[in-house]
C-alpha cells in the first residue's frame, strides 16, 4: 500500500478534518496565563496544568466573562492545527471554575454591569398585580422546580404556569435560558418569568453568572424574578432580575398570595364589619335611650313642676274656699241666731197670747160660773117647755111658766 | 357581565367592609352592605378551596437554536 503524501495545506486540512470529527466539542479545563488581547479583536491565553500549556484563541466578541492569568477556567473549542503549524485550541466558550476564579470573574462582570446601571434600583420593576400567567424557567427534574410547584399550588390558585424545561447549571445552561427568555417575551402572554434552581456548589451555580444572560434578563419586556441556590447565594442574575428571591420556594411565596391567610383576613374582615354595626347599633340605642332618659327627665320635671304648681293652686283654693266657708258660717250662725231670736220671742208672744185665751177660756168655765153660785138652764126656753137647772152640786128640772124681755 | 376573578372579589369585599368604618356609614344600608359582605366572604373562600393551578411544560426543545 501507497503511504500517503499531501501537500503542506493538504495535510494541515486533513489534519484539522480528524480533529474535527475526533473533538467536534471539547472542554479542557486549566489555569490562565499570558492573557491577552491584539487588535482590539482577538483573544490569546495559554491554559496551563503544571508543566503542560495548551494555546487558546478566541474572537473577542465570544468571550463573555472577564478573564484574567492565574484564573481556573473550563473552555469548550476545538483543537486546530493553523497555517503556521502551531497546534492551537480555538475556544468558543469559556467559563471559570473552582470557588476562587468564579468568585474573581464574578466581581469583574458585576462591576461592569454594575458601572452600566443594569443593576440599578430605579430598573426595578414592580411584580404585576392580578397575576394569573406565569412563565417559569427551570429543569422540571429539579428538586428547586418540585418546591416550587408544591408551594404554589399550597398557596393560592387558578395560575396558569407554563415551564420552559433547560439546563439550569453547565455551560450550556445559559443559552438555554436566554432561549426560554425570548421565547417568553416573543410567544407568550406571561406576565411574570421566573427563573429557579435549587442549591448547589458555586460550579453549579456559575451559569447564572453570565455575561450574556444577565443582559437578557435586563432586555426583558415581562419582569423576572429569580429564585437560585440559597440565600448565600448571590448571581448576577439575581442582581439584574426585577425582584430577587432566596431560593425557589420564596420565590413561590413572593409571587402568590397565602390562602389560607387571605381566607383569615377575609373572614377578620367580616367580624370587624359585624363588631362594627353592632357598635353603631349600640351607640344607636344609647343614644334613643339618652334621648328617652331626657324625655322622661322633662317630662317629670314639667309634671314636678304642674303638680307643685296645682298643689299651690289647690291650696290657694282651698284657703279661699276656707275663708269663704267661714264667712257663710259666720253669716249663718248670726242667721240662724236672729232666726232663733225672732223665733223666741215670737214663740213668746204666742205662749202669752196663748196663756192669755187659756185665761179667758179658764173664765168662760162653766164650772167657774156654778161655783160662783149661779145655775145653768138648758133646754128650749118657751111657755111650757121643759128645762134642766144646773147648780154647783144639782141638776134640777123646771117647767117655763112665761116668758118676757129683759130691759 | 365576565366573572369577577377573585382578586377583584377581594377588593370589592375589602371597599365593602371598609364602608363600615367610613364617614359614608348608616345604619339603613348597613344591613344589605353586611349582607353583601358575607355573601362575597363565602364566594371567595369557596373560590379559593375550589381553584386549581395549571402547570404545564412547553413543548420545545431549547437545547436548539
Amino acid at each position: 500500500m501507497e503511504e500517503p503524501r499531501f501537500s503542506v495545506s493538504e495535510f494541515i486540512d486533513v489534519v484539522n478534518q480528524t480533529l474535527d470529527y475526533a473533538y467536534p466539542s471539547t472542554l479542557v479545563e486549566g489555569e490562565v496565563s499570558e492573557f491577552k488581547i491584539n487588535q482590539g479583536k482577538w483573544v490569546f491565553f495559554n491554559l496551563k496544568e503544571d508543566d503542560n500549556s495548551l494555546s487558546c484563541f478566541m474572537p473577542l466578541f465570544q468571550l463573555k466573562i472577564p478573564l484574567e492569568d492565574g484564573m481556573k477556567v473550563v473552555v469548550r473549542g476545538r483543537p486546530k492545527l493553523t497555517k503556521w503549524g502551531k497546534f492551537s485550541f480555538t475556544a468558543q466558550q469559556i467559563m471559570p471554575v473552582g470557588e476562587g476564579s468564579i468568585k474573581k470573574a464574578y466581581e469583574m462582570l458585576k462591576k461592569k454591569l454594575a458601572a452600566e446601571g443594569l443593576f440599578d434600583a430605579a430598573r426595578k420593576r414592580p411584580l404585576p398585580r392580578d397575576l394569573t400567567k406565569i412563565g417559569v424557567i427551570s429543569s422540571t427534574g429539579a428538586a428547586g422546580y418540585a418546591d416550587f410547584c408544591k408551594i404554589v399550588n399550597a398557596r393560592w390558585g387558578g395560575l396558569k404556569i407554563q415551564t420552559a424545561h433547560t439546563q439550569v447549571q453547565g455551560m450550556d445552561a445559559p443559552a438555554q435560558i436566554i432561549r426560554a427568555l425570548k421565547y417568553f417575551n416573543e410567544k407568550s402572554e406571561v406576565q411574570l418569568i421566573a427563573i429557579i434552581r435549587g442549591g448547589g456548589s458555586a460550579d453549579d451555580l456559575s451559569c447564572f453568572n453570565d455575561e450574556a444572560l444577565a443582559r437578557e434578563i435586563a432586555a426583558s419586556k415581562i419582569p423576572v424574578i429569580t429564585g437560585i441556590g440559597h440565600e448565600v447565594d448571590e448571581s448576577l442574575a439575581d442582581l439584574v432580575a426585577d425582584l430577587r428571591g432566596s431560593t425557589p420556594s420564596n420565590v413561590a411565596e413572593l409571587i402568590t398570595p397565602d390562602k389560607t391567610a387571605i381566607l383569615a383576613t377575609v373572614s377578620q374582615n367580616i367580624k370587624s364589619a359585624r363588631s362594627q354595626f353592632c357598635q353603631a347599633l349600640i351607640i344607636s340605642y344609647d343614644t334613643l335611650n339618652h334621648y328617652r332618659d331626657n324625655l322622661k327627665d322633662g317630662l317629670k320635671a314639667k309634671l314636678s313642676q304642674a303638680d307643685t304648681h296645682l298643689s299651690e293652686q289647690i291650696t290657694r283654693l282651698n284657703g279661699t274656699i276656707l275663708q269663704h266657708l267661714n264667712t257663710l258660717s259666720s253669716h249663718a250662725a248670726d242667721a240662724v241666731s236672729g232666726a232663733r231670736r225672732t223665733l223666741l220671742t215670737k214663740l213668746n208672744a204666742e205662749i202669752e197670747k196663748n196663756e192669755s185665751a187659756i185665761k179667758m177660756v179658764e173664765r168662760l168655765n162653766p164650772e167657774l160660773v156654778l161655783k160662783q153660785g149661779y145655775s145653768i138652764i138648758s133646754g128650749k126656753l118657751a111657755p111650757g117647755e121643759n128645762v134642766e137647772i144646773t147648780t154647783l152640786n144639782q141638776i134640777a128640772s123646771a117647767e117655763i111658766k112665761a116668758i118676757k124681755e129683759r130691759k | 357581565m365576565p366573572k369577577k376573578t377573585i382578586n377583584q372579589k377581594i377588593a370589592e369585599l375589602d371597599e365593602l367592609t371598609n364602608w363600615f368604618y367610613s364617614e359614608d356609614f348608616s345604619l339603613d344600608q348597613a344591613t344589605e352592605k353586611y349582607k353583601a359582605a358575607v355573601k362575597l366572604a363565602k364566594e371567595i373562600e369557596e373560590d379559593l378551596k375550589s381553584l386549581k393551578n395549571e402547570i404545564a411544560v412547553i413543548d420545545k426543545d431549547f437545547t436548539k437554536e
